[in-house]
């Protein structure tokens, strides 16, 4: 638990105080300058507009990560949602809850994100929509799972029993058992919302240019591969690093769970 | 008046409660004693209409027994509270639920009467004894001062001197707070020395009903009979006291 | 197992809806006059607006949402998806080309997939822990998070670029294949690695195989007949996720590599604003992620009759 906090706040660090670390404006056209290699006065080198490559990854983590928090946050709140829904719903409602769910599962999120975000129109807003349409179901999965295991428990009885209101009973109940799992589909949510947001912006459906973003900046890089290789590998390493990150915080998560419960 | 007619429940092709009619008065109490699997907890979700009837009814003074409010004391007194609240919040859920306002001097009556301290509440379940969390139960089940408490197996938790001791505390507040109270319980000791009357039930019939001094002096069936010399032969003082 | 295969189906039956019905939605959201795009579709060439009001009445769109809704899916339920609104010619025929492209590449992908993920999980299960465990944990986890199109760049810089040993763009000879099928390949091994290796792992735990061994049956038999069917489930689970792996992998690498395929017809589609063709490229999708997974659950229950019997 707490290395997830610990490096939530990094990336929450990096998103908000990075754009202020940056030596140079991350759009100021620069062409005498374009394509220069890393060192000396570009610590990572200029891309093919002159544009400082540092400044815009920098700059960048707002738009990956942030859209990347922001998107994962939605999806577990909705998800959340849907699933004690499902789990305190009644016989129908569950069977409509989770009828639904499947539809959202039956196809693979990234590229019906692509379809989505393609066909409302390239931009942040149907970004946003697209990645989080397709990214609530395993929340809601994992929240009526539990959910359905706590329906017996003597606590949940006793609400019951008191007349407690069924948003009440899930608030106070339900929610304090399904925080801990959720924390760990929310790890694996989050990078794989990196991972479409830059999906995304690299086929240019997502973050629209000039905006840094990291995907993007892939696809500018793409064309001047041979020229300038190195362009193309810090967004990418960056990105990596990212998940990787947050993926290994949500192992560790998981396992420190999983010793929990056998204890 | 809680009144069981011809109470049915099936689950699935087996019947688990057959023709179960049962009668208890306002602040009387009932014991219903049998085995395990006699059909005695699916009674009490009969009793609180969690589980569909077959065929029969459940009613409290000619009405649904919802309409009462009735309580539940549950075997597991740490199961019965939610971890991650305080026993004061569970405590205070029946109220809430029906928009009640506490009242103080009742709730320090009550606990008086439970012998709990009073920063008791301010604890979670897993930072009180089984003894005190039952008695913590108990005081959830009566602070909205219900017509009707449910008693399932609430002593078979605890050890031997906390039972004596809980059974008394629970007799003590019957006579203040006049509930009427229906017992689930293996325990015939248990059930002669803090019941009106005994029902005895076996694999989901109603075996016999009586007084339950007529019970313990003379049983009207060998079922019954066999009950209570098992009982009485093991603790037959106890049962007396 | 009538009434569980009738529940399959029934299930099967309300996601292909649901699909159908958010695909619809989607479409129906898009911005632009829809009519338009129909007439477009179905005439080939800029119409006079009659034609396209008369096209608005036919298509039910005046009607609202629902009456618009069944007069879209009439045809397509008959199987006729139209005509891409680009090229008027029909999309079924363009479409059943582009797979001709992907099939094999996937195929291919997940050939390269399983042959690095076995070896390596099955060295990596032997010693849990060792170094060679944490090494394969340790590259199973970074193939997780680097993406697709990094990978595929990174691939084109070393081994098209730089060395110059294979070609990268388009698909004129097999050789142009094989980056591609190893971009994809290598995404499938880093998951593969990580589920087969714990579900060994997981299998070797059971309680009955020291009973086993101490009767004195052999380690292989006992491979054979206690492991490998335990292992079957997590490993069949796998393939229906590796399928939406390769489908999503399919659209990342065929437009790195410009490649044809379902994946650029997609991405194609989309950018031209072609939609017959994408919601045909969705719903047969969509069709065969139903049925794999149907296929899957029938498996389950083969396997394990008890799975299902809580499971609504």
């Amino acid at each position: 638990m707490r290395s997830v906090i610990v490096l939530i706040i990094c990336l929450v660090l990096l998103a908000v105080f990075g754009p202020m670390l940056a030596p140079y404006d991350p759009t100021a056209i620069d062409i005498p300058n374009r394509l220069q290699p890393p060192g000396g006065q570009w610590l990572l080198g200029t891309d093919a507009l002159g544009r400082d490559i540092l400044s815009r990854l920098l700059y960048g983590a707002r738009w990956s990560l942030g859209l990347a928090f922001l998107v994962s946050v939605i999806g577990l709140v909705g998800g959340t949602l849907v699933g004690l829904t499902a789990a305190l719903g009644g016989k129908t409602t569950d069977w409509l809850m989770m009828r639904t769910t499947d539809t959202f599962l039956a196809f693979p999120e990234l590229v019906a994100a692509v379809v989505i975000a393609g066909v409302l129109g390239a931009g942040t807003g149907s970004l946003i929509f697209a990645l989080t349409v397709t990214g609530w179901m395993r929340y809601a999965r994992v929240a009526r799972g539990i959910g359905l295991s706590l329906e017996t428990r003597g606590y949940v009885v006793q609400a019951k029993l008191a007349g407690v209101s069924l948003p009440s009973i899930a608030r106070w109940h339900y929610l304090p058992s399904l925080v801990p799992s959720l924390m760990v589909v929310w790890t694996g949510m989050f990078a794989r919302a990196i991972l479409g947001i830059s999906a995304l912006g690299f086929l240019g459906f997502g973050v629209q240019p000039p905006l840094p973003e990291w995907g993007t900046m892939l696809l500018d890089a793409r064309i001047h591969m041979r020229s300038s290789p190195l362009q193309m590998i810090w967004p990418g390493l960056t990105v990596v690093a990212c998940v990787l990150a947050i993926n290994l915080a949500g192992d560790a998560l998981r396992d420190a769970l999983a010793r929990e419960s056998e204890a | 008046m809680l009144k069981l007619e011809y109470v049915s429940v099936t689950r699935g092709k087996t019947a688990t409660l057959h023709d179960v009619s049962l009668t208890l008065a306002p602040a009387k109490t009932l014991a219903v004693v049998g085995e395990s699997g006699a059909g005695k907890s699916t009674l009490l979700a009969a009793v609180l209409g969690l589980v569909r009837l077959s065929r029969g009814s459940v009613t409290w003074m000619d009405d649904a027994v919802h309409r009462c409010h009735p309580a539940l004391v549950m075997q597991e007194p740490r199961a019965a509270f939610n971890p991650a609240l305080s026993l004061r919040r569970s405590v205070g859920e029946p109220l809430k639920a029906r928009k009640l306002t506490l009242d103080k001097a009742r709730l320090e009556r009550l606990c008086r009467g439970l012998e709990l301290p009073p920063d008791l509440l301010d604890r979670r379940p897993s930072e009180v004894s089984i003894g005190q969390a039952q008695r913590v139960g108990i005081l959830r089940a009566l602070i909205a001062a219900p017509a009707l408490v449910l008693f399932d197996e609430p002593l078979s938790a605890l050890d031997a001197v906390t039972q004596k001791h809980t059974a008394r505390l629970i007799s003590e507040l019957q006579v203040e707070e006049k509930f009427a109270a229906l017992i689930v319980t293996h325990d015939l000791g248990y059930a002669a020395a803090h019941s009106d009357e005994i029902a005895v039930l076996r694999s989901g019939r109603i075996e016999e009903i009586a007084t339950a001094e007529a019970f313990i002096e003379r049983p009207q069936t060998d079922y019954g009979r066999t009950l209570r010399d098992a009982a009485f032969s093991l603790g037959a003082l106890e049962g007396a006291a | 197992m009538t009434q569980a295969l009738f529940g399959l189906l029934l299930r099967a039956a309300v996601v292909l809806a649901g699909t159908a019905l958010a695909t619809f939605a989607l479409l129906w959201n898009a911005p632009g006059d829809p009519a338009l795009a129909i007439t477009i579709a179905r005439y080939h060439s800029v119409v006079s607006p009659e034609i396209i009001d008369k096209i608005r009445v036919e298509a039910g769109l005046n009607a609202g949402f629902w009456t618009a809704f069944q007069s879209w899916i009439g045809p397509i339920l008959q199987g006729d998806f139209g005509n891409s609104s680009v090229s008027g010619r029909p999309v079924l025929p363009e479409l059943a080309a582009a797979a001709f492209y992907t099939v094999p590449l996937a195929l291919a992908g997940l050939a390269i997939g399983l042959v690095l993920s076995i070896p390596l999980a099955i060295f990596a299960a032997k010693r849990p822990g060792s170094w060679i465990d944490r090494g394969a944990v340790a590259i199973a986890s970074l193939g997780a998070a680097i993406p697709a199109y990094w990978l595929g760049l990174l691939l084109i810089l070393l081994f098209a670029v730089n060395l110059a040993w294979l070609p990268a763009m388009g698909a004129r000879t097999p050789a142009h294949a094989i980056l591609p099928a190893l971009t994809l390949g290598l995404g499938v091994a880093a998951s593969l690695t990580r589920i087969i290796r714990s579900g060994i792992l997981e299998a070797r735990g059971q309680p009955f195989l020291p009973a086993f061994r101490r009767r004195g049956v052999s380690d292989k038999a006992i491979g054979r007949d206690h492991i490998a069917p335990h292992a079957a489930i997590p490993v069949v689970t796998v393939f229906g996720l590796e399928l939406a792996f390769l489908l999503e992998g399919a659209v990342m690498v065929e437009v790195i590599f410009a490649r044809p395929g379902l994946g650029s017809f997609l991405v194609s589609a989309i950018e031209a604003r072609d939609f017959p063709k994408v919601q045909a490229v969705v719903l047969l999708a969509a069709l065969l992620f139903v049925i794999v997974n149907l296929l899957i659950d029938l498996f389950y229950r083969m396997i394990d009759p008890r799975i299902g019997e809580r499971d609504a």
